[in-house]
């Protein structure tokens, strides 16, 4: 029998993608039920009920990639969706009704499980999809985190919302939580999860291995596996093939050096995605890291339900101003950045109106040159090229006063 | 004074807020502490001995706030964070901001920065406000905040004075849920505007004055006789109904105002207190655990628009307006699930895309005129 | 006889109907509210219907500029006018279309030709004539040849940005980049008709689908929205005057009641 051929991360990637889409069709065709779940959530716990599940913001981000994300924003529009709203909540919502994308298709869910860390908006957006599909709904209220490190009364607060939720999880299936598989997933968990972040750590090596555009696209994985062998086994994976890069002192491209690093903060601009890519690679401008890393870097003690809930409720986007810009500061330390490109994304209040002030602190402490371009995660009316390309190049500008500076000695 | 000096009077004090409230500051004698919308413990406040103030932004131009907020936030938002800069607010004690969005979310942290002679309390209500852990958790927050006012205001505020702040605040909500059902009996004399300027009137004056004054229209409403108005009744809902200028657009086409769905407004007082509670922060948590059909609260079976369709049936409506503030997601998100609803119920309905800054009515006017010929 | 004026933000309009309800006159100035072109517009409409002002027993004034015409009887909305207008001109309509300088309303009209409901654009100009108007600028054209420019066109092309500022540096950048001017203008007047079609889906629209309006004399605009509809649209005849056609036609009936 012939040895099988050891899959590059890269075809792993996609091959996971694939099983994890075509196992929910075939759950849905074959009666069992599916759920649609929020990004940064604690889905150990339906991994551990064997519930299958498809992650909507994955799927709108791999519509908009796609670019056919107009269909179906034009028809939630159609249905009272203002334009102003998340255009993945458009996405979804126009989905709902019309359940074709030649991107992908997902089943429709019969039970709702989201969490509020990431934004409020998913708290609206599947109450009216619950409502709409009349099917249940476990909502995780992680209240935002005004003082700098999680507050007692959250943690008691979540806690109670995770027994809670076990409570309908049992509710739903008809048998009991098994707390030994749980705890099994909550293991999985840990240790993918470290994985993830060993591997996105290369991005602080120089040049990096790591193309952060590449990130973007392990992203939907560590969002849908964390807690199941296939992911454990993919980010290792991703992790050895950055190590051995790392030590051939390859960059991110074949085609290109990279130049300058930079931080890239909030989500990419799906549908133009090629076009941002393109543009900083032209210039040698690599993004090495984002507060993507830390977003999904859960780790906790098995077992413990209070750790369990600081860990999901102290994600980037649920922290205070003063969090958020000691990361970023923190970010442009690790990795040595050049510059920060801070995406002003449309859809994503919750990013946008901290990004000014994040982004005069770190110029405050730091020195590290910024810009903010205007886009949207899928909606592709809200970019501009040319002041993308404007911006971006006013930040090569800068970061090259800065490297001429340093070569002279006056930095 | 006859009950219709005392409209007057009090729909001034709705027009003209900065007045009023250094009135009321000089009137009372007590000290004041903003809150933002919603929702905000001001029992708590009223037992400090201060007078808590809405803040609800306003008509003005936007510059300073730029520094913090891009220009698709929510214009009361953009507004508050302008007057912060601005320093309009530097005589209150403290400012309390809940966040139920993610807009306000933000706010939070801006306002520390934009108002640094103010302290700036945040609080977290839970959406789960059922749950057991969900109560607890307000009461917790409660607690929080009454902490943090009497480190601000250097004071102890006890569960006495809290009891009794509350009995106040009961009264005020009893007061004015009779007052909307007198003022839908008559908009001959309680015009859309006026509705609005006498509701908004309480936002900056001591609820106990206020009360009084408005007892006094709730009881000169009752003496009057059958109305003789002609025209066209509606439900609003949204966050507020504002701008002024849009309603002296439903006066000028004989459309009242007979009920509501506001969060300056009956979402306010709709909820009353349960009896059998003892303890008042308890009675507190159960305020927000019992309230319905309320955008910023959690609620899977979203019961919204089967409360208008109740309501427009209840008041005898001709339809419902929708008084959308832009860039306002919660409302926005709910809007879709309504308006199908009301569509099956076969109820018209009006949505009005608003801001505070908005400079000409022409198009409200003219959406306003051609849906009153619309339901003829 | 009966005047109807319909006073917009860049044209102003004036139609009169005679005792038997049949038209007599349909006059025109491309000029709007705040200016004088009124008096013009309507001393020319009663020499097309050889009348004087003494003849008129009832007049409704429609648009923008409707509170300020002083000579009217009573006011009534474009919204409500055009529904009528175009229920006299052609009785089987069910959805209208409407695109004006200022804004772009879709109006959905019940059996009897009366509003349904009606939705109008939010306060960004694009899908508005205003939107037109700049495009033609960035274009280096009139208004007018916009539409036989856009014609020509042999290659797709989407103008993706919804705002109006955005859209134009969008187009400057597509031209820089060498894309072709018909290419661009169709692109335009794809957008605007997706904008357009999207307050269509919010109405609820249903064939037929009728244009008004001085935008309906744009044959580009109009099958790019066909296209975006899947559904013929024709244009009302005196598309322009549609407005002021329904208010002549409402003076008539208000004052034979």
């Amino acid at each position: 029998m012939a040895e099988e051929k050891k899959l590059t991360s890269k075809e792993l990637l996609n091959e996971l993608t694939a099983k994890h889409y075509e196992g929910a069709l075939q759950a849905k065709a074959e009666g069992r039920p599916v759920v649609w779940a929020t990004s940064i959530c604690p889905d150990e716990l339906l991994n551990a009920m064997d519930l299958t599940t498809v992650y909507p913001e994955n799927h709108a981000a791999a519509i908009g990639a796609r670019k056919e994300a107009m269909k179906f924003i034009e028809h939630a529009e159609g249905i009272g969706y203002s334009a102003d709203i998340c255009s993945y909540a458009r996405v979804n919502m126009g989905y709902v009704d019309l359940q074709h994308a030649e991107a992908q298709d997902i089943p429709l869910p019969d039970l709702i499980f989201s969490s509020t860390n990431i934004c409020n908006t998913v708290l609206k957006w599947y109450e009216n999809i619950a409502k709409k599909l009349n099917i249940p709904l476990i909502l995780f209220d992680m209240p935002f985190n005004h003082t700098y490190e999680v507050p007692d009364n959250a943690t008691a607060y979540i806690r109670g919302q995770l027994e809670n939720a076990i409570k309908q999880l049992e509710e739903f299936t008809g048998k009991k939580m098994d707390y030994d598989k749980l705890a099994q997933k909550m293991e999985m968990n840990n240790a993918t999860s470290e994985w993830w972040k060993k591997a996105t750590d290369w991005g602080k090596v120089k040049p990096s291995p790591l193309n952060g555009f590449d990130m973007f696209n392990y992203m939907a994985m560590i969002v849908c596996m964390r807690s199941s062998e296939d992911g454990h086994k993919l980010f290792k994976l991703w992790y050895e093939e950055l190590e051995q890069k790392a030590k051939e002192g390859k960059g991110p491209w074949n085609s290109a050096e990279e130049q300058y690093r930079i931080i890239w903060d909030g989500i990419a601009c799906w549908p133009h995605l090629s076009t941002t890519f393109k543009l900083l690679k032209k210039y040698g401008i690599n993004m090495v890291t984002s507060t993507y890393p830390n977003s999904w870097y859960k780790v906790y003690e098995t077992n413990d339900l209070d750790g369990m809930a600081r860990s999901y409720t102290g994600n980037y986007a649920n922290r205070n101003l003063d969090y958020g810009a000691n990361q970023m500061e923190q970010l442009i330390k690790d990795f040595d950045v050049d510059g920060v490109v801070f995406h002003s994304n449309r859809s994503c209040k919750l990013m946008d109106f901290r990004t000014y002030e994040v982004q005069r602190r770190i110029t405050e402490r730091t020195g590290c040159p910024s810009v903010i371009f205007d886009g949207d995660q899928t909606d592709p009316r809200v970019f501009s090229d040319a002041q993308y390309e404007t911006r971006i190049q006013a930040l090569l500008e800068m970061m090259e006063k800065n490297k001429e500076a340093k070569r002279r000695g006056d930095i | 004074m006859g009950y219709r000096e005392t409209i007057e009077k009090l729909c001034e004090a709705g027009l003209h807020p900065g007045k009023t409230i250094m009135a009321t500051k000089k009137e009372t004698g007590k000290e004041l502490v903003g809150v933002f919308p919603i929702h905000t413990p001001d029992e708590i406040i009223y037992a400090a001995g201060c007078v808590p103030v809405g803040m609800w932004g306003g008509k003005t131009e936007i510059q300073l706030a730029d520094k913090y907020l891009q220009s698709f936030c929510c214009s009361i938002m953009r507004t508050n964070v302008e007057y912060a800069m601005r320093g309009s607010y530097d005589m209150l004690k403290a400012v309390v901001i809940p966040t139920f969005c993610d807009t306000l979310k933000c706010i939070v942290e801006n306002m520390k920065l934009a108002m640094p002679k103010v302290p700036t309390i945040a609080m977290a209500y839970p959406q789960h406000r059922k749950l057991k852990a969900g109560m607890e958790y307000t009461i917790s927050e409660l607690q929080r905040v009454r902490r943090e006012l009497e480190k601000a205001l250097k004071t102890i505020i006890t569960e006495d004075s809290i009891e009794e702040a509350f009995a106040v605040y009961e009264d005020y909500r009893a007061t004015m849920r009779e007052f909307v059902e007198e003022a839908a009996k008559h908009p001959e004399i309680i015009t859309a505007k006026k509705r609005h300027l006498l509701i908004k009137a309480g936002e900056y004056m001591d609820k106990a004055i206020y009360t009084k004054e408005m007892k006094e229209i709730v009881e000169g409403l009752k003496a009057e006789g059958e109305s003789a108005f002609k025209g066209t009744k509606v439900i609003v809902t949204g966050l507020l109904s504002e701008p002024v200028e849009a309603l002296e657009v439903f006066d000028e086409n004989n459309v009242a105002i007979v009920g509501d769905d506001l969060s300056m407004g009956s979402r306010k007082w709709r909820t009353p207190a349960r009896e059998d509670v003892d303890d008042v922060f308890m009675k507190m948590a159960y305020r927000i655990a019992d309230q319905e059909g309320d955008t910023f609260l959690y609620e899977p079976d979203k019961r919204k628009g089967q409360m208008m369709i109740d309501m427009v049936k209840e008041k005898g409506a001709d339809a419902v307006v929708v008084m959308m503030m832009k860039f306002c997601d919660p409302e926005e998100y709910d809007y879709p699930i309504y308006k199908a609803e009301l569509a099956e119920a076969g109820i018209p309905e009006l949505y009005l895309e608003i801001d505070q800054q908005l400079a000409t009515f022409e198009q409200i006017r003219t959406r306003v005129q051609s849906f009153t010929e619309m339901l003829l | 006889m009966f005047l109807g004026i319909d006073i917009g933000s860049s044209s102003s309009k004036v139609a009169i109907v005679d005792e038997n309800k049949e038209l007599k006159a349909v006059s025109i100035v491309n000029l709007g509210t705040g200016t004088n072109a009124y008096q013009q517009v309507v001393a020319d409409a009663l020499q097309q219907a050889g009348i004087t002002e003494a003849d008129i027993k009832y007049t409704i004034a429609t648009g923008y500029g409707r509170m300020g015409y002083k000579d009217a009887d009573k006011q009534i909305t474009e919204i409500t006018c055009h529904a009528k207008g175009v229920n006299f001109l052609m009785g089987d309509a069910k959805t209208i279309v409407d695109i004006g300088g200022q804004d772009a309303k879709v109006i959905k009209l019940n059996e009897n030709g009366q509003v349904e409901n009606f939705v109008m654009n939010e306060k960004c100009a694009a899908g508005t004539g205003r939107f037109m108007e700049v495009m033609a600028r960035v274009l280096g054209c009139s208004l007018d040849d916009l539409s036989p420019m856009a014609d020509k066109s042999t290659k797709a092309l989407s103008i993706n940005n919804v705002c109006t500022v955005f859209a134009e540096s969008e187009v400057i950048s597509r031209l820089a980049a060498g894309d072709k001017v018909e290419d661009v203008a169709r692109g335009a007047h794809v957008a605007i008709a997706k904008r357009v079609a999207g307050m269509c889906n919010r109405v609820g629209y249903s064939p037929k689908v009728v244009m008004t309006g001085g935008v309906a004399l744009n044959a580009n605009l109009v099958d790019a929205l066909a296209i975006e509809l899947d559904t013929p649209i024709e244009v009302v005849p005196h598309c322009q005057g549609a407005g002021a056609i329904g208010a002549a036609v409402f003076a008539y009936e208000i004052y034979n009641k």
